[in-house]
Order: C-alpha cells, then sequence, then structure tokens
C-alpha cells in the first residue's frame, strides 16, 4: 500500500493495512539513528525543517513527510549564539545523557520585550520565494507515494511568546490585551500567508498549533483562547480550506487541552497532535471524538520511551492501536521529537511493534 | 477583618498591583502592623489565588499578575517587616537545574511560596548543583528543584547527590518538580517531595517547615 493512502484511508476512519507512522528526532538522535541503521549521508537533520533528505523518515517506513515554513525553523539553527530573521536571540545549552552530549537552543532575547519596540518592529517577507524551495523538492519527489504535510506550527502564540518573552505574555493577556493582539498578529499574518501558500502548492495536510495546554491543566483559560487565539485559528482553517476543500488541518498543542477540543472541532479542525499520553486520556479521546476527529502522536516520550523497557513501549503501542487506533483514525508516533535520552532498543520496539502490527481484517 | 485590609486582599485576588501598593501604604498609615497586613491581607489572598488555580478557575495569567499585586505591596511592606523583626517562615533556594532553561514554573512556585511568607533565593536558570549547595551553606533550608526535560531529569539526582555530599542533606527539604516528574521519580532521586504545581508545591514547603 501507498504511504499516502495509508494515511488518506486512516483519515477517512478506515483501516488501512497497518497504522500510518509519523516519527521526529532530535538532530542527536538522527544522528545515532543514521549510524545505527548504517545510514550514508553527512546533512545535518533538523526537525524543524531545513534542507532535510528525509532518508531517515523513509528507511523507517513512515508515511508522511513534513516540510516547514516560519518561526519554528529557528530552532537548531547554530551552536553558537545567534539571532534569528525575526530577531529573537537564541543560544545552545547541553544537556549529557547516556547516549552522548546533546543541547537544545534557548531563547536569550525577546525583540519585543519593551513596550514600545512594536511601533519599529519589522517582520520578516513570508513571500520570498526560497522559503518554498523545499516544499516545492519534496512534493515533486515524493507527493506520489507519501502524504506531504506543510507545518506552520508555532503559528500564533508561541511565535509571539519568543517575540515578547514567556511571562510577559501571558501577563499581557490579562493586563495588556490591546498590545498583545497586536504581537499575536504578526506571526500570525506570517504563518497564514505561509500556510495558504502550501495549500496551494499541494500539500495534504496543514499542521499548525501552539501549546496551550501545561501538564495537568490548560495554561490559559478556555475564555482567553476564545478571545485571543480561538478566531485566527478558524479563519486560518477556513482560508487554507477555501483554497483546497480537501486540505486537512491538523492542530499541536502539548498538554491537557480538554476544555477547547470541541470548540477545535467547530473551527474545522481534522487531526489532533499530539495528545500526550500523561496530560489527557487517550481512550477518552477516542470516545467522545472519535468520529469527529482523528488522532497523530500518542506515544509517551516523557516517561515510556526514554525511561521504559521495550515491553512497555510494545505494550503502548498495542493498547493506543486498539483504543485510538480503533477502526482507523490514528497516525501513531511519539509525541515529540524523539530525544537523546531514548535507548535505542526502545525505538526499534516501537518501530517494529508499529510497522509489524497489522489492522484487524474489518 | 478591617476594611482595609480586605481591600488588600481584593486588589491581590484581582492582580491590581496599583491599587495593591496604595492599599499597602493606606494601611501602613493607619499604622495597621506589617505583620497583619502580611498575613491577613497578602499571604490569604495568595492562599486563595492558589485554590482558585487548583480548582480550574485561575490559570496561569491570573496567578502571575496576584503574584505581581503581591510582590508590588511586599516591596513596600518590607522595611516594616524587618523594623518589626517578623521573621520569614522559612528561606527557598530554587532554580531550575543545569542544562535546563525553562523558568515558567519555577516562578510561578517561587512565586507562590513568597506568597506563603517564605523568603525567596531565586537562583534562576540552568542552575549548578556547587549554586544549589552555597544556597543551603547560606541558610536555605528548603531547595526547589525544577526540570520540563526528561534529559535534564537526571540533574536533579545530581544535584541532590551534590547537597548529601556537601554533609547539608539534613538540613534541608528538596522539593522537585516539571511536566515530567512524579512522586517515585522523587522517591527514586532521594527528593522528600513532589508537587504537581505552584500551589501545592507552597502547601508542601509550609508543612515540612511549620
Amino acid at each position: 500500500m501507498k504511504h499516502r493512502d495509508r494515511v488518506l484511508m486512516a483519515l477517512n476512519h478506515e483501516t488501512p493495512d497497518r497504522c500510518p507512522m509519523q516519527v521526529s528526532f532530535t538532530p542527536e538522535f538522527a544522528a545515532r539513528l543514521a549510524k545505527e541503521i548504517k545510514l550514508g549521508g553527512d546533512q545535518l537533520h533538523n526537525p524543524h525543517g531545513g534542507g532535510n533528505t528525509y532518508e531517515l523518515e523513509r528507511s523507517l517506513d513512515q508515511d508522511m513527510l513534513l516540510t516547514s515554513v516560519g518561526w519554528a525553523n529557528s530552532y537548531y539553527q547554530d551552536a553558537e549564539a545567534y539571532i534569528d530573521e525575526w530577531g529573537v536571540g537564541w543560544r545552545s545549552v547541553e544537556y549529557t545523557t547516556p547516549y552522548g552530549v546533546g543541547r537544545y537552543t534557548e531563547f536569550s532575547h525577546h525583540p519585543l520585550a519593551d513596550d514600545q519596540a512594536i511601533h519599529s518592529y519589522q517582520a520578516p517577507d513570508p513571500n520570498r520565494p526560497e522559503l518554498y524551495q523545499d516544499t516545492e523538492w519534496v512534493l515533486k519527489n515524493f507527493k506520489d507515494e507519501y502524504w506531504i504535510v506543510g507545518v506552520v506550527v508555532t503559528t500564533i502564540f508561541e511565535a509571539a511568546w519568543a517575540l515578547r518573552g514567556y511571562e510577559q505574555t501571558l501577563t499581557d493577556f490579562a493586563l495588556n490585551p490591546d498590545l498583545i493582539e497586536r504581537i499575536l498578529d504578526i506571526p500570525y499574518q506570517y504563518h497564514l500567508t505561509a500556510a495558504k501558500k502550501l495549500a496551494q502548492m499541494g500539500v495534504d495536510m496543514i499542521w499548525t498549533g501552539d501549546d496551550v495546554g501545561a501538564q495537568d491543566a490548560m495554561l490559559i483559560s478556555p475564555k482567553m483562547w476564545r478571545k485571543f487565539l480561538k478566531p485566527r485559528m478558524a479563519n486560518l482553517i477556513a482560508e487554507v480550506k477555501a483554497i483546497n476543500p480537501q486540505v486537512k488541518v491538523a492542530y499541536h498543542s502539548d498538554g491537557n487541552i480538554y476544555p477547547i477540543i470541541p470548540e477545535l472541532i467547530e473551527i474545522g479542525l481534522d487531526v489532533i497532535n499530539p495528545i500526550q499520553p500523561a496530560s489527557m486520556d487517550p481512550a477518552r479521546l477516542k470516545r467522545k471524538y472519535g468520529d469527529q476527529l482523528c488522532f497523530w502522536g500518542s506515544i509517551d516520550i516523557q516517561h515510556t520511551l526514554p525511561f521504559g523497557s521495550p515491553d512497555d513501549v510494545r505494550t503502548e503501542v498495542l493498547t493506543r492501536l486498539e483504543t485510538l487506533g480503533k477502526n482507523g483514525g490514528l497516525i501513531i508516533g511519539p509525541t515529540h521529537h524523539v530525544q537523546l535520552d531514548t535507548p535505542m532498543e526502545n525505538f526499534s520496539a516501537m518501530i517494529k511493534a508499529i510497522t509489524e502490527t497489522p489492522y484487524p481484517k474489518s | 477583618m478591617k476594611p482595609i485590609i480586605q481591600e488588600i486582599y481584593t486588589c491581590i485576588l484581582e492582580g491590581d498591583a496599583n491599587l495593591a501598593r496604595e492599599k499597602v501604604q493606606a494601611a501602613l498609615d493607619e499604622e495597621i502592623a506589617a505583620s497583619v497586613i502580611l498575613n491577613e491581607g497578602m499571604i490569604f489572598a495568595m492562599s486563595e489565588v492558589g485554590r482558585l488555580f487548583e480548582e480550574g478557575e485561575y490559570f496561569v495569567p491570573e496567578m502571575l499578575i496576584s503574584a505581581r499585586a503581591m510582590k508590588t505591596g511586599l516591596a513596600l511592606l518590607r522595611p516594616h517587616l524587618v523594623a518589626a523583626d517578623v521573621k520569614p517562615v522559612g528561606v527557598v533556594a530554587i532554580g531550575t537545574v543545569k542544562g535546563d532553561l525553562h523558568d515558567i514554573g519555577k516562578s510561578l512556585v517561587a512565586m507562590m511560596m513568597e506568597g506563603s511568607g517564605f523568603e525567596i533565593n531565586d537562583l534562576g536558570t540552568d542552575v549548578t548543583p556547587e549554586a544549589f549547595v552555597e544556597a543551603v551553606r547560606a541558610g536555605a533550608n528548603v531547595v526547589g528543584l525544577s526540570a520540563l526535560l526528561t534529559t535534564t531529569m537526571p540533574m536533579m539526582e545530581k544535584t541532590i547527590q551534590a547537597i548529601t555530599d556537601a554533609g547539608l542533606r539534613n538540613k534541608v527539604k528538596i522539593i522537585i518538580g516539571g511536566a515530567p516528574i512524579t512522586t517515585e521519580f522523587a522517591k527514586e532521586v532521594g527528593a522528600d517531595g513532589f508537587a504537581p504545581d505552584a500551589s501545592q508545591a507552597a502547601k508542601l514547603a509550609k508543612s515540612f517547615i511549620g
């Protein structure tokens, strides 16, 4: 079965031969994996895009290929300190795992931290043709075979907090709504333009998102989400679907976002990601929303993948296939990039359980 | 409760920093004891903020602006607390462990602990085990360690080990928290406790000291 047909069937709530799979990795895990499976090539893998060859994805028999345009591509740009084209300052912070040293890029400067800075701020131009070269390449080479996802995550809120600062953005929601509305509009307009362009180019799905969930509850109240984020997200989904009614839209938020799921469905969402199982119960989600929504993710990276045994990983995969994946509606994979602290046996157990478990014939 | 204390309580609950400053000044002008303003106005209000947060009525923005109002009032009150020899309930040294820069959770915990009467030594982000050890030597009797990432969780154990190696483990209670942290993990690494949110972390710290 073609990869894209497998995904399309799952999204139509049908059962393909097996559950479709999507897995991303941090650059360090990707390098370790490439070595493990003896893959050639010396290109750095960036989970947020920029010159990816998709060799790893394809050799693992994944079904979706991701191509990203937007602020999220600012992650992992350099090991040294750098300023991205939005003016956001970054620096690398190292961590040590049993499998080596890795680094995350973290913020060091927010260009709109000062209330007045917005008056002179110039956002980057989302219409530059070079931003879409990778997408053009992946569509040309792989669309026949794979389900192609145009990525515009960190769509509104996350990119805004990079510009303004996290705590300040959250404070502004309560105290300075006019200013934060203007700041939210900057990444929103950029990513809206990018999403429309990606839809026009022919991607199969647009992946949008902002982390509005914390581990056990929403970060902001549903009321604030309705005021600041929902109308923009609703418009983005509507505009993308006006360009191509067949295009699917996926939304990413870490954590617990139970209270807004019915409203995400109401504004036209097709797929929700990543279903962090320590935050939201996958079986409950399937029961409540399984006929209106598809799911993407659900394999725990906070406990099972880094700290569980291969058996734990296998059991979790099988449980998800039986619950969240029942009668289709699931693209399975880890809830975030696989990190360097993940034992290779656990990773392999996950891939094996996903690719070798057929759907029961209905 | 005196009307002015009730007003301070309301300003903090509603996150109105300017009015909180004004009302604390008015209370001082009325010669109300600093300890009464602190305990009956501010700490009482922050405990209500914590309750509303735990019940899902308040979220992070509401907690942030309440804490900001409390801090504004507290800045005005502090010299009076010192003059009246009002001691904090304890000293908390808090930070995100080395390698971890994600500090919103740590900051909320620090705010809620300050709002329950602790003095806070906020060591910031990416804090080395040695810096935590130094803070304990300097008098902290509670240590708060925060990590968002699974890749920095092992640094919690290393930090606790460093405090133990320095011979200081029996001088402090150690609380850990962060998205991937669980009670089991806290036991494994030898922490005294885990709290799932800022409000419960403050209560836990108080239960250790009280």
